[in-house]
């Protein structure tokens, strides 16, 4: 392992999705889409029968992997592992909540902007100010 | 009365030497200025990308009711290994600044026959050994006899023999040819959507990058100020 050759890179990496098959199906058509040897995806479509444990592993995988830049999340699926997401907190992959057909964006739910918010808010200035 | 004008002037000098300490301790305003910015850069692409994702669900919606449900649909999705077309480009950025601030850049429609880009973390180098583990010597020959058949230029040569516009054609429609041959037109207007939603993505993750970054930097200042 250690003595393998390094092929050069240039820092390129996958984008990998968590979000409803509508969404992932456009994406794959943009060419995102990876299928490794082990038929193991950089996607998983988020159905009625995906249970929370899947979207946490799923996204516990693609955070961990160092062939990723970019992880999109549906923001509805992203509140229903909100801790893990708002917990998240390395450069990369870099985590973008999406809207989805039938849940609009909601930047009071954002990680990052809630995470920003914090700064502007009353209680922060009052504990500021004592 | 002088007296008083000169009390007057004292108690002048003391409000303007308060204001001035307690601007001190505040962070510096281009910084929160910067951060400002950054957020409502962030909200407006946030608003653009929902707008464009949108016109990209309809055009699929569109696809589906010609082509049909059946022809449009998850099961379909290629998952015989290949690498993906469009991939990110990450800048990390200067290494010894303090502030790390990714940067993000979009490669679409890289050719997926002879990769040029080759992901992060050694991942695709894996994948290749273990190909050419996996590969018996039967295998060997006809993929010797393909090479010969199509020329060096195709599969070892670093530089395509195709134009780039072509490349770009054929990554297309590869990527359309997992709903079958004949597409509807709303399907090749849905993937030109949804790549100029990936256009976005790219700026919404450079805009979220920055915002970190001078939020880093606010919370630094405001640390210093407290010492």
């Amino acid at each position: 392992m250690a003595n393998r050759a390094q092929i050069p890179t240039n820092n390129s990496a996958l984008i990998a999705m968590i979000a409803d098959e509508d969404t992932i199906t456009g994406f794959l058509l943009a060419g995102v889409g990876n299928v490794d040897l082990r038929r193991k995806t950089n996607y998983l479509i988020v159905d009625g029968k995906t249970t929370v444990k899947q979207i946490e592993d799923a996204f516990k995988e693609f955070t961990a992997r160092e062939d990723i830049a970019i992880v999109l999340v549906s923001q509805y699926v992203a509140n229903m592992i909100r801790f893990l997401v708002d917990s998240y907190n390395k450069p990369i992959p870099a985590i973008l909540e999406i809207p989805s057909k039938d849940h609009p964006y909601d930047p009071a739910h954002d990680s990052v902007l809630s995470r920003v918010k914090y700064l502007f808010s009353s209680e922060s200035v009052a504990s500021e100010r004592r | 009365m002088e007296d008083s004008k000169h009390q007057d002037v004292e108690i002048e000098e003391a409000q303007v030497e308060s204001s001035c300490s307690e601007a001190q301790l505040l962070p510096k305003d281009e910084t929160v200025l910067e951060l400002l910015d950054s957020i409502n850069n962030y909200l407006l692409l946030m608003d653009s990308l929902s707008s464009k994702l949108r016109d990209g669900w309809f055009e699929l919606a569109g696809a589906r009711q010609s082509m049909g449900s059946s022809r449009v649909s998850s099961a379909l999705f290629d998952l015989k290994y290949h690498h993906a077309a469009t991939l990110m480009e990450v800048d990390h950025g200067d290494a010894d600044s303090n502030l790390k601030q990714p940067h993000f850049t979009l490669h679409k429609w890289l050719s997926t026959d002879n990769q040029e880009f080759s992901p992060e973390g050694g991942k695709f180098e894996e994948d290749e050994l273990l190909q050419r583990k996996s590969s018996s010597p039967h295998s060997t020959e006809e993929h010797q006899e393909k090479r010969s058949e199509n020329g060096p230029e195709v599969l070892s040569s670093p530089s395509s023999p195709y134009t780039p516009n072509s490349n770009i054609k054929k990554e297309r429609a590869k990527s359309l040819s997992m709903f079958g041959t004949l597409v509807s037109p709303k399907l090749r207007d849905a993937q030109l959507s949804f790549e100029t939603v990936l256009e976005t993505l790219q700026e919404v993750a450079n805009v979220r990058s920055s915002m970190l970054a001078a939020y880093e930097q606010v919370l630094k200042e405001i640390e210093i100020s407290k010492i």
